[in-house]
């Protein structure tokens, strides 16, 4: 609920002693720039300082105006209410006949309810974006934001879930009792790797799509990333030697979704902070016990017995993926030189790539991706998860498969290839918006296809709706403003002035 | 104390380790055997102390896992199996089990086969051959008049509670901590 206060755009912030102690204490320093959201120029390393300060502003910016808004979602109706007899109906008694068919028939719940198209956001605030474990309650922010970018992006409702928990079979626990509302789980925000236990429990355990964005959608867009990469570069996925450097939700997803797709496990490397991962490694038991999906991929990959850091494992390959710390040195020149001829370099770090990408393009690297939207070749999330819900939502999913996974990465590989594929445009931007339904409806197929859908819809019938629906928020958040019932955005407050 | 390897062996697969591009060879340990058996003892009890605190190794657990394993060697009721591989890695030791019988003054059966390590490198997991060390151990130490078989491991190695689970094992009797 807007605070009606700020519905006239007079009050920046809503005062706070608290806040204004934080805001006081905080190093982040004033807003100086009016320019946010709009792209910029791609910066040399050497702005790197500027693009802090850049980050401070938003981050100052972004605490004026959840001050101001107060939430960015909230429940609208969906039904109209021409006067309160329509409760009759909407409510007691006539939703009591409603509630019979659902329990005489449970899967009915998908479709007299908005069941079919609400996802819950559910963390336990223990890795939060780079912040790490602050807590559910500080990671609601964040989980807000995702729930409006599930909404804008995919027309999808979503609730934030933050959870006190304090094992994961109580998060397992938990989200399963929280289901029956759900259409579909997004788990967020998870430390590694207890998130690849509590993935793998609750997508046992439900009859709804289970999704972790840092696990299935970085893998997803790195894969589908690689395989127009690959395309452009004439290679086929069997055929070359990829290391995988940091070993984390991202990484062990998307070395698992290569394997499907018949990368050979012996031309795999992965590389983690204690160097290259194989199976005869000191610490390879004690990942049997903590972690048994990295230690499955230890006996499994480096057919070639290779052993070192990243340097040894990068000599001869064709394929870096790289999706470990943000810092610009941690892949020098000189590793990518000793690559394999039009060697292919993805430094998905945020918000500082492992190397910067004219320095990669400099020492040889054919084609360039980041995860960021400065740079050409974002490797997204948000191009995927919106889209996969549309998808398995629209068909009532049961799960989601790797095989819906990899249906999701070739689709945004080859609706990129149908707008024009260049080393500089390998995957969609965020602009390229038509995309996204064909994921959807490609996502909705597959789902059929397995036999994991309530709802088969034709293609024709999953793109449809899947423009319709995935279209219509943004008519929404139009409609909001114009009427005046989302207040405009107040000013920037001026550099040390007052704020108001 | 001691604990298995990864026990999960894929469902429904039989556990001959002779399968194409797998296999081992078993063969009673020998005093030669001991340097290349140490380190392999050493990961097993490095892996425990994973589970709990006062499974910390030792800093001259080196020269006892020595001491040890050569008094194994020469005590008739203490079996020391090696496991070689073949082919690439003929001649290489790349695993070992070790038991030892003993008396059960109370109760029946009078003797019983106490396994107190397996360990398989890792690339040799998972794939059949924990189950074939468990077979080939639990002959020798009913040969060596053994009518009950038991494992000792770390309470919390869940893995391995499972691999003795599905082969038939129960938990018999439980050792409970504190520190003093």
């Amino acid at each position: 609920m807007t605070n009606p206060a700020n519905v006239s755009g007079k009050v920046l912030i809503n005062r706070s002693p608290v806040l204004d102690a934080f805001m006081a204490e905080s190093s982040v320093a004033p807003v100086a720039t009016g320019r946010m959201g709009r792209r910029r120029s791609r910066p040399a390393p050497g702005t790197a300082q500027k693009r802090e300060e850049e980050t401070d502003a938003y981050g100052r910016r972004a605490v004026e105006l959840s001050a101001f808004y107060q939430g960015k979602i909230e429940t609208v109706p969906k039904v109209p209410v021409r006067s309160l007899d329509d409760f009759a109906l909407w409510y007691t008694p006539g939703v009591a006949e409603v509630s019979r068919a659902i329990h005489a028939h449970p899967d009915l719940s998908f479709s007299l309810t908005g069941r079919w198209n609400t996802v819950a956001i559910v963390t336990d605030g223990s890795r939060v974006l780079g912040l790490g474990d602050i807590g559910p309650r500080a990671a609601l922010p964040v989980m807000e934001g995702k729930a409006l970018l599930f909404k804008f992006l995919g027309g999808v409702d979503a609730i934030p879930i933050p959870i006190q928990v304090s094992s994961p079979d109580q998060f397992i626990a938990t989200v399963e009792a929280l289901a029956p509302a759900f259409g579909g789980i997004n788990l967020e925000d998870i430390a590694s790797p207890k998130c690849f236990g509590i993935l793998e429990g609750l997508s046992k355990r439900l009859s709804i799509p289970v999704w972790h964005d840092d696990q299935l959608g970085t893998a997803a867009a790195t894969v589908a990333g690689l395989l127009n990469a690959l395309e452009l570069t004439h290679r086929s996925v069997e055929e070359v030697r990829t290391v995988l450097l940091g070993a984390g939700a991202a990484n062990l997803v998307t070395a698992r979704l290569l394997l499907a797709l018949g990368h050979d496990p012996h031309r795999l490397t992965l590389v983690d902070q204690r160097g290259v991962l194989h199976a005869e490694r000191d610490d390879v038991d004690e990942l049997m016990v903590r972690n048994p999906w990295k230690y499955r991929l230890a006996l499994r990959t480096n057919g070639g017995g290779r052993s070192g850091d990243l340097a040894h494992a990068l000599d001869g390959a064709d394929v870096l993926l790289a999706a470990s710390t943000p810092d610009p040195d941690t892949v020098k020149p000189a590793y990518v030189r000793s690559m394999a001829p039009d060697p292919i370099v993805f430094a998905l770090a945020n918000p500082v790539p492992e190397i910067w990408p004219d320095v990669a393009r400099s020492a040889g690297a054919a084609i360039v991706a980041t995860g960021r939207s400065d740079f050409p070749n974002q490797v997204n999330n948000s191009l995927v998860f919106p889209a996969v819900f549309r998808g398995v939502l629209d068909a009532r999913a049961r799960a989601i498969p790797d095989e819906v996974v990899l249906v999701a990465a070739r689709e945004l590989a080859a609706g990129t290839k149908r707008r024009g594929l260049t080393p500089h445009h390998l995957l969609p931007t965020m602009e390229e918006s038509e995309v996204f339904p064909e994921v959807a409806a490609a996502v909705g197929d597959a789902a059929v296809r397995l036999g994991i859908a309530r709802t088969k819809l034709s293609h024709e019938e999953f793109l449809d709706r899947a423009r319709t629906l995935m279209g219509r928020s943004a008519k929404l958040v139009r409609a909001l403003a114009r009427a005046r019932l989302t207040p405009p955005m107040p000013r920037v407050a001026r550099r040390g002035g007052r704020r108001r | 104390m001691s604990a298995t390897g990864d026990g999960s062996a894929r469902p429904g697969t039989s556990a001959s380790p002779e399968g194409p591009g797998m296999s081992i060879h078993l063969r009673p340990a020998r005093d030669a055997d001991v340097p290349v058996l140490v380190p392999l003892l050493l990961r097993l009890k490095r892996l425990n102390e994973e589970f709990d605190p006062l499974l910390k190794v030792r800093d001259d657990a080196d020269e006892q896992a020595r001491q040890v394993l050569h008094a194994n060697l020469a005590d008739p009721k203490a079996i020391v199996l090696a496991a070689e591989g073949v082919g690439a890695d003929k001649d290489r030791v790349v695993g070992f089990v070790r038991a030892v019988v003993r008396e059960r003054p109370f109760y029946v059966p009078e003797h019983e086969g106490v396994i107190l390590d397996i360990y398989l490198l890792p690339l040799y997991r998972r794939r059949g051959v924990g189950e074939y060390l468990l077979r080939e151990i639990s002959a020798a130490l009913k040969a060596k008049g053994a009518g009950v078989v038991t494992a000792e491991f770390p309470a919390q190695n869940e893995i391995a509670s499972r691999f003795y689970a599905k082969r038939g094992f129960r938990p018999i009797t439980a050792i409970h901590a504190r520190s003093l």
